[in-house]
């Protein structure tokens, strides 16, 4: 068995009396696609919220790389290789395309401040570099030509696909994405579906992902978490989860689009 | 003084900061705006008592009542015209344009009125009585009077009558306010209304306290009242009344114990460290992004 | 041609606002020269780079990092008073007035600077509303202590003196600055030609800061901060950077403004002067530094070409700002401006698809 990236033990949080995660367990490898499944308000993205320490979690710990975050800060934990993309879109949108993966280039660029004023050689060496590499890494989705366009003004497609070129710019062991389908047309979720298999493939990480579109997560994923309730009531390969009564009878029965 | 007697002038001058302050609140809370051109109101609403009682002789009480009736049209004008037109715009642009507003009221003040200070003869006699030893005037008496009553009524007029009741709706969610049938642009003239008489009524009263009027009179009050506002909590109607007292007593205390000269940096460094420890205010609930 | 082309529009805007400002001041010194500026426009030419200056540091704090500070003048206050004490201090020991001038701006930056990132690290943990009024006061606490503040220079030994004038100075001594009376007697070495450099110095720092990753990760916080924490951009370690510049330039701009007068006071630097570089800020357009430049500029020489109104000339001045106001978010105008600006990057769309980047 390969590497665990992520491994999280009775991870858990209450607001307010109420447990909006409770005990989640989870174990996602190296070259992984991993699926969190479950209704709306299950929690999924509030265990993405958990796992990135937007919200401190009230109990469990998580373990990536074997090393526990208990200490780690948000901005600490992208160093560290988590990476996401947020359901309601959140890029930098008065910044360009190639301004916006740049951006998450930040921690392996060096020079100075003082440097960029002074516009001294390593400036521009790092500059260009950082570009060259944005421009590639927008090529997985074909969007190099959009580089020197507002975020802001993409299409909505775009936007969703340019969120995850940014995440990767921070070159992560774990990738997760919520909701990367969201608002997309079949052709398109197709093609983003060979997207992520691709991105897997090349840059070798895990992904977690959580989406209602059952036959892209169906058809990528390696294993799937259902959450209900902000318990998880089922784990398994796809096959094993559509066929479990539990699950059919909690989610994929009573509401197919979640 | 005993501390005793600057503790009461210090609640005398936060009834009015207070009475100020439940002005800004109301407006912000409905209409998310720093309306810097409130303390400029009171300004208007004194200069108009003024002319009506201490020049024409007009009955204290109507002079009041008059001051309050042209603060109110002169709060709804102000808005239609310069505010309305902004709902949409982003939020330093309504600023600016409160600053506009300000400025232009202080200098249609100084065209019509001049920059002589105007001695403003105190709507009631200028007595006081002794309460256990505690000399305190009728004016003292009269602001700590007014500002309970103000904020007794304008909580019950909140909680129970339906104007009240569509005002915290638009506050809450103008668009869901909307859908629900209350309509959104009377409430938030009425709530400006509300608000500019009761600017008028403090006005007068920090007139009566300090009587000298000059076309820049609430300039500075104006300013002290936002922070006690903020240092109550935004938006909230008690945090207005607790920061205006709070912050009138700690300028007063600050003026007799410290130093005059720097008791506003003082009520300005006391707001600082409330907001560092509550950054949401004394009574303002914290707001969280969803994420 | 080609090379101009391939350029970005930033990079074009950034060129485009050094000539417009070296030409600016290339033909104002001709005529300066040639004497054929009257001598009221003469004295205002070195208020006007001072406001400019000002304009652009708060540009930085409210455009690019995308907070609003209404206690700027506090910043201006302590660059004035400590750069003109500087040179004030430094006559007989620094005889050229340029040299003296460099340092009292340098003095000033320096101490502005470092109020700001005293100031920043309370304030930059609040956020919209609640940080415009801590800076609010923040500026008023500076402008009663500025009041207070009492310094003299008795045998090369500097004296500082809280509240009271007690300085226990031998009669040798020189008193510098005198509480709410501020400075006196200043000798104005302050030059049209240093203005000039410190607007360019400003543009510099702040066009390359932009195009830097710090100017990104400032940006990127303003955008969506959750979004600049979730790719690793310690988001309030970039916004006390950017603070700290703007407060360092408006001490030079306060500095400048301060070796400018006969006489400085601390009351000057109030609520009023921070709104008046605010409406500057805003006029000439969030992020716009050009715009900065030209609102300071123009706002600056309103009220005196509206003397001739003599009494109407503040309130034209306060209609003029309502109305921009007004018009300038006028949905249907602004409808109009985005349908072009849409259509632009409609045509940028379709051509980068072609495109081989």
């Amino acid at each position: 068995m390969s590497n665990v990236v992520l491994k999280c033990e009775n991870l858990g949080i209450v607001f307010g009396g109420l447990a909006a995660v409770n005990d989640f367990d989870i174990e996602v490898h190296e070259r992984e696609i991993a699926g969190l499944i479950g209704p709306n308000g299950a929690g999924k993205t509030t265990v993405f919220n958990l796992l990135t320490k937007v919200y401190e979690p009230t109990s469990g710990e998580i373990f990536l790389n074997g090393e526990s975050t208990a200490k780690k800060t948000t901005v600490q934990l992208s160093k560290a290789g988590i990476a996401r993309t947020f359901q309601n879109i959140r890029l930098f949108n008065k910044l360009t395309v190639a301004e916006n993966v740049m951006t998450a280039m930040n921690q392996s660029m060096k020079y100075s401040l003082l440097e960029a004023v002074l516009r001294l050689p390593r400036y521009w060496k790092e500059e260009k570099a950082a570009r060259e590499k944005a421009l590639e890494l927008l090529s997985i989705f074909d969007m190099q030509g959009m580089a020197d366009v507002r975020a802001g003004s993409l299409p909505y497609g775009a936007q969703r696909r340019l969120e995850i070129v940014r995440a990767l710019a921070t070159e992560p062991s774990l990738l997760l994405l919520d909701e990367p389908a969201a608002g997309m047309n079949p052709a398109e979720t197709a093609e983003l579906m060979e997207n992520i298999g691709r991105i897997r493939d090349k840059f070798g990480i895990a992904i977690l992902l959580i989406e209602h579109d059952m036959s892209l997560v169906m058809g990528i994923c390696d294993q799937i978490t259902v959450l209900n309730f902000g318990q998880v009531i089922a784990r398994g390969t796809p096959a094993e989860i559509q066929s479990n009564p539990v699950v059919i009878e909690a989610y994929l029965g009573k509401h197919k689009e979640g | 003084m005993s501390f005793l007697n600057y503790l009461v002038s210090g609640l005398s001058l936060g009834s009015v900061y207070a009475i100020i302050a439940l002005g800004y609140t109301m407006v912000y809370g409905i209409a998310k705006m720093l309306n810097f051109a409130h303390g400029d109101v009171i300004m208007v609403g004194a200069y108009i008592c003024f002319f009506a009682f201490t020049r024409y002789g007009l009955n204290p009480f109507l002079s009041v009542v008059l001051a309050m009736l042209v603060c109110t049209c002169l709060g709804i004008v102000i808005e239609k015209l310069a505010y309305k037109p902004l709902r949409a715009a982003p939020s330093l642009a309504v600023l600016i344009t409160a600053i506009g507003v300000s400025y232009l009221l202080q200098n249609l003040a100084l065209l019509f009125w001049s920059s002589n200070p105007k001695v403003f003869n105190p709507i009631i006699p200028n007595k006081s009585i002794n309460i256990g030893g505690l000399t305190v005037s009728y004016i003292t008496i009269l602001a700590i009077v007014v500002c309970v009553a103000i904020m007794i009524v304008l909580t019950t007029f909140i909680n129970k009558t339906k104007l009240g009741k569509a005002m915290r709706a638009v506050s809450e969610d103008k668009g869901a306010a909307q859908l629900m049938g209350i309509d959104v642009n009377t409430t938030i003239s009425v709530t400006f209304a509300i608000g500019s008489g009761l600017a008028a009524i403090a006005g007068v009263l920090l007139c009566s306290a300090y009587p000298n009027l000059t076309p820049t009179t609430g300039s500075m009050p104006g300013i002290k009242a936002f922070t006690a506002a903020v240092f109550g909590g935004i938006g909230s109607i008690p945090g207005a009344f607790l920061g205006g007292l709070l912050l009138g007593i700690i300028e007063n205390l600050a003026k007799a114990y410290i130093s005059t000269q720097i008791s506003d940096a003082i009520v300005f460094g006391v707001l600082i460290i409330v907001l560092l420890v509550k950054p949401a205010g004394l009574l303002g609930k914290p707001t969280r992004e969803k994420v | 041609m080609n090379r101009l082309k391939a350029m970005n529009r930033t990079t074009r805007t950034n060129y485009l606002t050094y000539i417009l400002v070296i030409a600016a001041y290339v033909i104002l010194e001709v005529m300066l020269k040639g004497g054929g500026l009257k001598a009221a426009t003469k004295g205002m030419l070195v208020p006007i780079c001072a406001y400019i200056v000002m304009a652009l540091s708060l540009n930085l704090t409210v455009g690019v990092m995308g907070e609003l500070s209404l206690g700027h003048a506090g910043f201006m206050s302590v660059g004035a008073f400590t750069g003109t004490a500087a040179t004030m201090c430094l006559v007989d020991a620094v005889p050229n007035t340029a040299v003296r001038l460099c340092i009292g701006i340098i003095v000033g930056a320096i101490a502005a600077a470092i109020v700001g990132f005293l100031i920043g690290i309370p304030v930059l943990r609040l956020r919209g509303d609640y940080l415009a009024i801590v800076t609010l006061a923040f500026g008023e606490i500076i402008k009663s202590l500025v009041g207070n503040v009492y310094m003299g220079v008795d045998q090369g030994h500097l004296k500082f003196s809280m509240f009271t004038n007690e300085l226990n100075m031998s009669p040798e001594g020189k008193i510098i600055i005198e509480g709410a009376m501020g400075i006196r007697s200043i000798p104005k070495i302050a030059t049209f030609t240093a203005g000039f450099v410190l607007i360019m110095i400003s543009l510099i720092v702040i066009f390359h800061m932009v195009g830097s990753r710090s100017g990104r990760a400032i940006m990127a916080v303003r955008d969506n901060y959750i979004a600049a924490e979730s790719i690793g951009i310690p988001a309030f370690r970039y916004k006390i950077t950017a603070f700290t510049i703007s407060a360092a330039m408006a001490g030079a701009a306060g500095a400048l403004f301060g070796n400018n007068y006969s006489s400085l006071i601390a009351s000057k630097f109030n609520i009023d002067t921070s709104i008046l570089i605010l409406v500057f800020v805003v006029l000439g357009g969030q992020g716009n530094m050009l715009g900065s430049i030209i609102a300071a500029a123009a706002l600056t020489i309103l009220p005196e070409a509206l003397r001739s109104f003599a009494d109407y000339r503040m309130l034209m001045y306060a209609v003029i700002l309502i109305a921009v106001m007004l018009v300038s978010n006028n949905q249907k105008i602004k409808d109009i401006l985005k349908n072009a600006a849409e259509k632009r990057t409609g045509k940028k769309l379709a051509e980068g698809g072609a495109s081989d980047e």
